[in-house]
């Protein structure tokens, strides 16, 4: 006993408790119910069912469900579209900006810092405002869209089923634009100046050094970031719940939404926890993309 | 001579790009200042003439933002103090050690890191009714995002730590500190300014957060500012001007401790995500 306490006070006991103290809240709290909901999506849930751990057995009962149910279809579709139409425009802007900022000018810094505002706002006041800018008859962007003689007339982006996926797609887009180019930034910075020195001597122009040397020299920080978008486009709740609710007629709902439709508006925790059973193994193996391409940080 | 006329064209380009990706947030604060007739003129007024200021009175007390934002300080201050207790330590050590179980922790986080919120919230709903965790809503709010958000103050703080020569620490031994002795007077003490800033982006997120509370918190007196501002915004609302009154009273503290603390938050940043 007294040598545990020593052990704990001095040796590598006192290590091994605070990584045992930490890992055990995340596995009771992330850990379990990640478990759990395997466990639901295979039982019959209901709002009767619900105090008890013992549910009647469903087998793939759930899984077909969710297959067979009309708006699946579609929420897929959805849910790819918004995926890589938010993660391309975050890209292309991203890039285009972070390439701007590496030409040094005074206040370059902090100017490209400003930028990150967006991603620090709540999910939910950047859904209120894009709300405003995108209402039909007085919604700014309409205006200037007439005004730019792009449009005839007024579109109405969060209640046509034309528009509404695209009404939270531009309000994502601009939500991560801004850590895409932070991140891109970072990756651009660390590609040594001399390479391009020796390649401008050589004489190459400025098309010819981004194909064989900016873009090769970060492929590893491009990998990253693309599953990064991946992860974080998958998390995006907030503009949904703020801008469409997955309305009109589910045009804007995706898999994540529904997800959270079923089991918080139809109470129908088990097919709720089926999609985020699917969902979640998208997610994990987007990680592992990640964990791979930034495996030399992380081994430091 | 021409250097500087580079400079000063780029300044400017860079300030339009600024300026046009920050307008929505400046948008915010002109039609917070507008009257609610104001806000539907046909061409809309860019300049805060006139403003209201007593719009953020009226929603205040109208929409009674008291609570909720105090609701949302509760949240986000539970959250951040229990983050930081529990991921201190943790971070510090996957810092200190390499070998197998470490790798094998730190890859646990990682994934961890990656759960959307919005699906992990069916388990959590349903196993917090289980256990009676539902009867404090706003501690079980706090233990379900600390659960999301260590993961990401681990690798940002552990980053911090790998900074930290150990060396210090090992001469601190060899004069007779313990090993807790150590950690606490040098290694801590040294780490302070990311734990901060890592504590700082923490409460952030925090602060805004809403798929956890809008599923776990049923009564409205315990709901923080996101979930009023939702139930603000009916489908048929015409109240913009208020609506963006709201949304500056919230947004304002977090967008002022960010450009207080701009360059760390950045370099804090990025440091943890990928390098």
């Amino acid at each position: 006993m007294k040598r545990i306490i020593s052990g704990l006070w001095d040796g590598k006991g006192f290590d091994i408790a605070l990584v045992v103290v930490a890992l055990g809240f995340l596995m009771i709290f992330a850990g379990l119910p990640l478990i759990y909901n395997v466990v639901m999506s295979f039982q019959k849930v209901d709002i009767f069912s619900l105090g008890t751990f013992a549910r009647p057995f469903a087998g793939f009962d759930n899984y077909r469900a969710i297959f067979a149910d009309p708006i699946f279809v579609p929420v897929m579709k959805n849910t790819v579209i918004f995926i890589v139409a938010s993660i391309v425009g975050q890209f292309i802007i991203g890039f285009s900006l972070a390439l701007f900022f590496t030409l040094d000018f005074p206040g370059s810094g902090y100017l490209r810092g400003l930028f990150l505002v967006s991603w620090v706002m709540p999910g939910l006041v950047v859904g209120a405002i894009w709300n405003w800018i995108f209402a039909g008859d007085f919604g700014v962007l309409n205006f200037a869209l007439r005004e730019l003689g792009l449009i005839g007339g007024n579109i109405f982006w969060r209640s046509d089923t034309n528009f509404s996926l695209w009404a939270v797609i531009i309000a994502n887009i601009w939500l991560g634009t801004s850590f895409n180019m932070i991140l891109l930034s970072v990756g651009l910075a660390s590609i040594p100046r001399d390479l391009y020195e020796a390649a401008e001597l050589d004489g190459a122009n400025a098309l010819q050094r981004f194909w064989t040397i900016t873009l090769p020299m970060m492929r590893a920080t491009i990998g990253a970031i693309i599953a990064l978008g991946l992860i974080f486009t998958l998390q995006q709740f907030d503009l949904f719940a703020a801008i469409t609710s997955g309305g009109p007629a589910n045009s804007s709902n995706v898999a994540q939404y529904w997800a959270w439709e079923l089991s918080f508006r139809e109470y129908d925790f088990a097919r709720g926890a089926t999609i985020s059973v699917l969902m979640i193994v998208l997610v994990m193996i987007a990680s592992v993309v990640y964990v791979r391409s930034t495996r030399y940080e992380v081994r430091g | 001579m021409t250097l500087e006329w580079r400079n000063r064209v780029l300044v400017v380009i860079a300030l339009g790009l600024a300026a046009l990706y920050l307008f929505p947030l400046y948008w915010m604060y002109v039609t917070s200042l507008k009257t609610g007739s104001d806000i539907f003129a046909t061409p809309p007024d860019f300049l805060p003439r006139d403003a209201k200021w007593g719009n953020y009175g009226y929603v205040w007390t109208s929409r009674g933002m008291a609570s909720y934002m105090w609701n949302s300080i509760v949240i986000a201050s539970g959250t951040t103090a229990l983050t930081a207790l529990l991921g201190t330590g943790c971070a510090y050590v996957l810092a200190r050690y390499r070998n197998g179980w470490i790798d094998v922790a730190l890859f646990l986080v990682l994934m961890l890191q990656v759960l959307p919120a919005s699906l992990m919230i069916t388990p959590i709903f349903v196993g917090f009714s289980q256990v009676g965790l539902l009867d404090t809503p706003r501690l079980a709010v706090i233990l379900a995002l600390t659960a999301k958000t260590m993961p990401f103050f681990v690798v940002l703080v552990r980053a911090t730590f790998m900074s930290v020569p150990a060396e210090l620490e090992e001469a601190a031994l060899v004069d007779g500190n313990s090993r807790i002795g150590a950690f606490f007077s040098i290694a801590l003490p040294l780490a302070r300014n990311g734990i901060l800033v890592s504590a700082i982006l923490i409460f952030m997120q925090a602060f805004g957060e809403y798929v956890y509370s809008k599923s776990i918190i049923q009564s409205p007196t315990l709901q923080p500012a996101s979930v009023g501002l939702n139930s603000f915004m009916g489908p048929n609302t015409f109240e913009w001007n208020n609506i963006m009154a709201y949304a500056a009273i919230y947004v304002t503290p977090i967008l002022a401790v960010f450009v207080l603390l701009q360059r760390r938050i950045v370099a804090g940043l990025t440091s943890g995500a990928l390098k």
